[in-house]
């Protein structure tokens, strides 16, 4: 039978749109597709499908069978089919068994096709591989259709408010969306909650915080309408209300005071994005701005006034905030920050689940990894602020909180005062020079002078093999030093074997500023070895190379950047002296070699590239530009210094006679040059303009997609670009920077109201526990779909409309009828709406760890107000965290527990207790547990006794009763009035306590510790640690 | 006398299933479905003891199908142990000691790299009826080796120490993830709600810190609870204040307090919950200091341990710890040897494997002895592993010490329905790569999963859009380790 031969569609690519081909029933109308009906199409089902398929979303090794498109497409392996050519067809080879390492089914997971079926395949795709099973367009995980229709990326659509029967119950048009529910449910409502039961809500819920009872009775008293809107008003202004508010979008920010690296690096600076976030709140910044400034705020800053500068800076901690994987400031580990960063986007902004897309298209949503990676090139054009790591223990790249002219103003000014501190440093240097031939060049060679004959040069020197200091080693130059009595013979022959020297004060480059380098050197006569010796200059034995000169008993070469350059013959016995000039600005050496009276000029070589502009370390070995022993020489008169050595051939120094006064005079310099020193190194280590957690602009570049996520094996370089559900919209031609600009306007406009929408149901969460939407984090298809969505729409318009004020919102939900329902059981609501998704009561709320804490604080009256500052973490320089010994501290506060130093891999003990964010990902709820673990908590910590204390102190008034006492002390913890029985119960339980007190107790003491307990009564009951 | 499995506490009966992804129908679907015949308030009774079962993740759960072990105690050595000095015996390796072989990876690079073969810096011998080959490092373990079961050609996915951690206890090297214990305890939940149902004794964070054991997106009731070995192992243990005594005075008046406010709010099952957990954090006031309590034990037993009497600390305090708390219905104990310091991990001298198989030899062949003789080691399985083994080769022939190797490396099961005396999987002849029976981590964690009952690929938790399974998308049991 002869089949006709296919051509297949190529995917076009170009559209971002991934097209693929879903199994559909088509007429088997040919004999191409008869033979695929009868003979291939069983095959794939049953032996293929299992682990090959788009549909169940298994697809082993990149392939699915279950579609023309799969294997045309293909696995890691490429196509596995090449049409008319089965030896060409890896299918083929696999299902064959011919190659060991490609066998399918693989040995274990069922049986080998027989031969027949074999044949029957290689006999198809001979054909042309006839495959009728047609495409449909797919997005991603969704049919292109379905993702166009789907409800949370529809344009905002005008929203008629609902009829209702009860028309006397609604105060404002949310309450008709709740009860046209409600009433199509055929559900109860709750009664209104009486106002102690309201204010205590409202304060919690805006604040954090419990009422205190002024403000119950203030409100109690108000009978003038309008005395809710009154509560309202007072709290959406309290600096606690962004405190609160602020909390919420630091779950969501996944929020956190250090790395998440292995070494879990102290972050100095994310506290100034945490209290950006609380002003932000506080100031109800709209909400499209909120967003730019998070993700572009420094490309917005330039056009902003001066003084929100630094904030937009700051804000954009948002991107840098994640957890991070890296151990220095390089690209390993960036595909790790980068899926943190598009995760924690795509779910706390737009409740798109993006991560998912790393490594393959989404499985259930529209998101493909062109989509991906369209992102990650905007990442990978950003430059991150870098928290420190374990190969690199500082933080750098952190963004300046000044405009650029302003850090270089700034910075030249430190410039120029280093400048004049080593000026007056180099002249005070010189004079001791002059005074003291120890401390001519910068360092004591002449140290030699006062070693001991015929050893090893000791300190401050260093030496490996037979060196020896000794009198026919002194050189017979004196144009730096007065001649001397002794220098050093070097040389076993060994290529490690030599001399070390560390000079005192490490010299740094300084803009314009240069080093100076002499030595004076023989090889000894006679000398037979074929090998070189090296002088090293650089800082440290190895850390930092920046020359090295090199001598045989022939010749002496020096490296030019990192080659070698032979300059001239030496000639053994004969010494010769080394003169070089450091350029650090230009990287360039110069100088001249040579005996006495026959130099040899050099000039402008390359120091060594690497060279990190500090010199402090000066070596004689034998390792050289001509392998083998290298022969002994003479060392004499090293020197090293900024300003310039007297040249070669100039006047002998004479022998030097110290004047009288010579040591009060040292003594008096060797203190202002220890101080000045000091001076200088607190000038270069200042911090002279603040900087934030952030992110800055970098090198602009498309990213290349990561085949299974591995960066490793780069694919297609994928165009800058934004998610083709929401636009695709790629960068304008020729647009500078990293298109995080155009990210921030993508995300924020108008037309696509994702954003907003997702916004407003988080609020709404946060008013009421759970969502219209309770996958508040996940708007896709794997997320709910929203109980209300008339209203979820009405808000979000309402939302736009006010230009995204959250107060403006918030306001409109705390007048409704609903938010002010009772939260009392309704036996109807429980038995048909138990978890109250259609509101039929206001739905009553566990304090979580942070209300807890703070509600705790303030009834003690010990929580100290205003925002804490940066944390106490121990200053940088002494930063060496590593995977081994990871950071790791908890600090005591009284400040909110917003404050408290939130560490990502050891979380704060009492936040991680009680069910605080996690900050290793974005967090959309928290979900509170009750455990024995937090109830021992309440019962025996230090904290909770230390706050029972101080409250049961302050409510010990004078000429208060103990009835009156309790009163006041139930009202202040729970927000109720106490009844008779209560008050009874209280005495009689402090009369109790006292009196089973041991014996020895004074009453004063008895009274005390009685109260005390009491307090703690009230702060672990169920009325102090939930809200109604 | 009393029979070993006296204060086992009997998981009391329950219609609670181990989670699995896509129920056909939810319970209260299916209650509300059939509803026609019920009257509205027997309906909502049901719904409340449904919500109620749910209000209590801890509660027992029947596994997916019959269990072979109850519980596991897993024993984890921090660092990196040795593969070819403690349980991998390599001949081959020490014919060939000295000898030039390429590597293909070096520090976690790929490539070519020249390196010199070391033979184990300890000597093998052939332990127990089975035979197996075991070093001198752990001369204690080999009175016990025919109730373990040598996995010789164990992989892993990292040679970083945090990644490679994360990854034996989570599945994950790259990604905040639960760790296993906390799916254990999401599967099955515990017996004893007097006690935490995951606990872990560790004197020190390992690599990746508190993670290592957290529940992450489960409900944080499953993260593993941090005992610290000393006088004071769980914090908040002992009543504050003045007279502890009368703290059930206090308590009592709470009641009364929290039952008033409970009247209004009696459908309120998070407050009802904490009601109840003023019960149950009492009960563990009395009965975790007890379970620490090693007064009780024999001069007998603690000889077995090598623990000195009085001792708060040590691996040997830490298994016998172990063996109390599996005995009082913990589910899953992990036990961490030492911190990310000073641990397995000798780059510079393998003479370090001997004072860290010291600590732990004999206490974990106490262990194993005293779980078998008290009858439990049938329904206990005890793991043992670290995140990876050591090079066979170095860069000087002479090399004291051994960088990572997450190639190939050795991790041993015990009891609970295991074979015992036997060796699944080989490493090639210099201890370099797997030559047959390879078992990834996540193979590893799908079959402790399979011991307890629970099918790893239907153990599963809905979180951000997709359902996630402690072995990711891959595992398969070790059915050939099955007893």
């Amino acid at each position: 039978m002869f089949l006709p031969l296919l051509r297949f569609p190529v995917v076009p690519s170009v559209l971002a749109l991934v097209v693929w081909f879903v199994p559909q029933a088509a007429p088997a109308a040919d004999p191409g597709i008869d033979f695929f009906e009868q003979k291939i199409r069983p095959l794939l089902v049953t032996r293929c499908e299992g682990c090959h398929s788009s549909v169940t979303g298994k697809t082993s090794g990149g392939l699915a069978l279950d579609t023309r498109q799969g294997w045309a497409n293909g696995g890691d392996n490429g196509p596995a089919i090449v049409p008319g050519k089965p030896e060409e067809s890896p299918l083929l080879q696999a299902i064959s068994y011919t190659d060991p390492d490609l066998q399918m089914p693989p040995p274990g997971k069922g049986e080998r096709l027989t031969a027949d079926e074999v044949a029957a395949v290689a006999a198809w795709i001979k054909a042309g591989a006839v495959d009728p099973r047609v495409a449909g367009e797919r997005l991603g995980g969704m049919s292109a259709d379905e993702a166009r229709r789907w409800w949370s990326w529809q344009s905002l659509k005008p929203v008629a408010v609902p009829e209702v029967r009860e028309a006397t119950w609604p105060q404002t048009d949310l309450d008709r969306f709740i009860l046209a529910a409600l009433e199509r449910e055929g559900l109860p409502h709750a009664g209104p909650a009486d106002r102690r039961t309201l204010i205590r809500r409202v304060t919690f819920n805006l604040t954090g915080l419990p009422p205190t009872s002024a403000e119950i009775r203030d409100f109690l008293a108000d009978d003038q309408p309008g005395a809710f809107d009154r509560v309202i008003d007072r709290l959406l202004a309290s600096e606690a209300y962004g405190e609160r508010w602020g909390r919420h979008w630091l779950d969501v920010a996944r929020y956190a005071d250090t790395a998440g690296d292995g070494a879990d690096y102290p972050v100095r600076e994310a506290f100034r994005y945490r209290d950006w976030v609380v002003r932000a709140f506080q100031k109800d910044l709209p909400f499209d701005e909120f967003l730019k400034l998070q993700i572009a705020g420094d490309l917005l800053a330039p056009a902003r006034p001066a003084e929100e500068y630094a904030d937009c800076i700051t804000a954009t901690g948002f991107l840098a905030v994640g957890k991070r994987y890296g151990y220095a400031p390089n690209p390993d580990y960036q595909h790790l920050d980068f899926a943190d960063v598009i995760d924690s986007v795509g779910r706390s902004l737009l409740g798109l689940s993006l991560g998912c897309a790393r490594c393959h298209d989404h499985k259930y949503d529209p998101v493909s990894m062109r989509d991906y990676y369209g992102l990650y090139g905007i990442l990978q054009s950003t430059r991150w602020a870098f928290p420190g790591g374990e190969e690199h223990k500082r933080p750098t790249h952190f963004p300046p909180l000044v405009p650029a002219a302003e850090v270089d103003r700034l910075e030249m000014e430190r410039a120029a005062t280093v400048a004049r501190l080593e000026t007056e440093l180099a002249t005070l240097q010189a004079s001791r020079g002059k005074l003291d031939g120890n401390w001519i060049a910068g360092g004591p060679d002449l140290a030699l002078e006062s070693q001991p004959d015929g050893k090893p040069p000791a300190a401050p020197w260093l030496s490996a093999g037979p060196n020896a200091v000794g009198p026919e080693s002194q050189s017979p130059f004196a144009h730096i030093h007065p001649p001397g009595q002794r220098g050093v013979r070097v040389g076993s022959g060994q290529p490690t074997d030599g001399i070390r020297y560390v000079f005192p004060q490490k010299l740094k480059k300084t803009p314009g500023g240069k080093f100076h380098l002499t030595v004076d050197f023989r090889t000894v006569a006679g000398a037979d070895q074929p090998g070189a010796y090296r002088f090293y200059l650089g800082r440290g034995v190895i850390e930092s190379l920046a020359l090295e000169v090199s001598v045989t008993r022939q010749e002496l070469a020096l490296k030019n950047g990192t080659d070698w350059e032979v300059i001239r013959p030496i000639e053994p016995g004969v010494w010769h002296t080394l003169q070089a000039t450091l350029d650090p600005d230009q990287r360039t050496w110069s100088g001249v070699v040579g005996p006495a009276g026959d130099l040899t000029e050099f000039r402008d070589k390359k120091l060594n590239p690497a060279w990190d502009g500090i010199l402090d370390t000066f070596i004689c070995d034998g390792i050289g530009h001509v392998a083998g022993p290298a022969p002994a020489r003479d060392i004499d008169n090293l020197g090293l210094q900024a300003v310039p050595f007297p040249p070669p051939g100039s006047d002998p120094v004479p022998a030097f006679v110290p004047p009288a006064d010579a040591p009060a005079r040292l003594a008096r310099w060797a203190e202002q040059i220890k101080q000045l020193t000091a001076e200088r190194d607190a000038v270069q280590a200042r911090e002279i303009y603040p900087t934030a957690y952030g992110v800055s602009e970098g090198t602009a570049t498309n990213a290349k997609l990561q085949k299974r996520g591995e960066p490793a094996q780069p694919g297609e370089e994928i165009p800058r670009q934004y998610l083709t559900i929401l636009g695709g919209d790629l960068l304008p031609e020729g647009t500078p920077g990293s298109g995080r600009l155009q990210l921030a306007e993508w995300l924020t406009r108008s037309q696509q109201p994702l954003a907003a929408r997702v916004f407003v149901n988080r609020v709404w969460g946060w008013h009421f526990g759970q969502g219209l939407v309770t996958t508040a984090s996940d708007f896709g298809s794997r997320g709910e779909l929203p109980s209300h969505p008339e209203l979820l729409e009405w808000l979000t318009g309402q939302f736009l409309q006010s230009g995204g004020s959250l107060k403006a919102l918030q306001r409109l939900i705390l007048r409704s009828a609903v938010y002010q329902q009772g939260s009392d059981d309704l036996p109807e609501g429980l038995a048909r709406d138990p978890g109250n998704r259609w509101l039929w009561r206001h739905p009553r709320q566990p304090l979580d760890a942070e209300s807890i804490r703070d509600a705790m604080l303030f009834v003690s009256g010990r929580l100290e107000r205003g925002p804490a500052g940066p944390h106490p973490f121990p200053p940088t320089h002494t930063w060496a965290f590593t995977i081994h010994q990871p950071f790791h501290a908890v600090y005591d506060s009284n400040h909110r527990s917003l404050y408290l130093m939130q560490q990502r891999n050891r979380r704060h003990p009492f936040l991680a207790l009680f069910d605080s964010a996690d900050p290793n990902q974005s967090v959309a709820q928290r979900l509170p547990t009750v455990t024995p673990t937090q109830t021992l908590y309440l019962m025996n910590s230090p904290f909770v006794h230390e706050q029972a204390a101080a409250f049961a102190a302050r409510s010990a008034l004078p000429g208060l009763s103990d009835s009156e006492r309790a009163r006041q002390m139930i009202e202040a913890a729970h927000g109720r009035e106490a009844d008779s029985a209560e008050l009874e119960l209280a005495g009689q339980f402090i009369a109790q306590y006292a009196s089973r007190l041991p014996a020895e107790t004074t009453a004063a003491d008895r009274e005390t510790a009685a109260w005390q307990a009491f307090a703690r009564v009230l702060l672990t009951g169920n009325a102090f640690l939930s809200v109604d | 006398m009393r029979r070993p499995n006296d204060s086992l506490p009997v998981p009391p009966p329950t219609t609670n299933r181990a989670p699995m992804s896509l129920p056909p129908v939810t319970r209260r679907e299916f209650l509300q479905r059939a509803s026609g015949g019920f009257g509205a308030l027997a309906l909502a009774g049901l719904l409340a003891d449904e919500a109620r079962a749910n209000q209590d993740p801890l509660a027992p759960r029947e596994p997916h199908f019959t269990p072979r072990a109850d519980r596991v105690i897993f024993l984890y050595s921090t660092g990196g142990t040795s593969h070819v000095d403690t349980f991998d015996y390599k001949p081959q390796l020490i014919a060939d000691h000295g000898k030039k072989i390429t590597a293909s990876r070096w520090l976690n690079k790929p490539g070519q790299f020249e390196r010199y073969l070391i033979k184990p810096r300890y000597k093998f011998a052939q332990h127990g009826q089975s035979g197996i080959w075991v070093s001198e490092l752990f001369p204690h373990l080999t009175g016990v080796i025919d109730d373990v079961c040598l996995l010789n050609a164990m992989h892993c996915d990292s040679d970083g120490h945090d990644k490679a951690t994360l990854a034996a206890h989570t599945g994950s090297a790259q990604f905040a993830r639960p760790s296993a214990g906390a799916w254990v305890s999401y599967g099955l939940g515990t017996p004893n709600r007097n006690l935490p149902a995951f606990m872990v004794l560790a004197p020190a964070a390992p690599y990746a810190g508190a993670q290592t054991w957290g529940s992450d997106f489960l409900p944080a009731c499953h993260q593993g609870t941090h005992v610290i070995p000393g006088p004071e192992p769980l914090p908040n243990l002992k009543p504050r204040g003045p007279a502890p005594d009368l703290q059930g005075l206090e308590l009592q008046l709470l009641g009364q307090f929290n039952r008033k406010h409970l009247e209004r709010r009696s459908a309120d099952l998070a407050l009802d919950a904490r009601v109840r957990s003023f019960e149950t954090a009492f009960g563990m006031q009395r009965e975790a200091p007890e379970a620490f309590d090693l007064s009780q034990e024999t001069e007998a037993t603690h000889a077995l341990y090598g623990l000195e009497r009085g001792a708060t600390s040590g691996f040997g305090w830490q298994c016998l710890v172990a063996r109390r708390l599996v005995e009082r219905g913990v589910r899953f104990l992990e036990l961490i040897d030492v911190g990310s310091s000073n641990n397995w991990d000798s780059h510079g001298n393998m003479a370090d494997h001997e004072r860290l198989s010291k600590a732990i030899d004999k206490p974990i062949a106490g262990l194993l002895t005293d779980l078998k003789q008290r009858g439990l080691l049938d329904r206990t399985l005890v793991v043992w592993t670290t995140e990876f083994g050591r090079t066979s080769f170095h860069q000087t022939a002479d090399h004291p010490g051994r960088e990572h190797h997450n190639l190939v490396f050795t991790s041993w099961l015990a009891g609970g329905g295991v074979r015992g005396g036997f060796v699944h999987g080989q490493s090639d002849e210099h201890g370099i790569l797997p030559a047959s029976g390879a078992v990834h981590t996540h193979d590893l964690h799908a079959t402790i999963l399979h011991l307890l009952g629970l099918d790893h690929e239907r153990l599963t938790y809905r979180h951000a859009g997709r359902d996630y399974r402690l072995t990711d998308v891959a595992g398969r049991v070790v059915t050939e380790i099955l007893a």
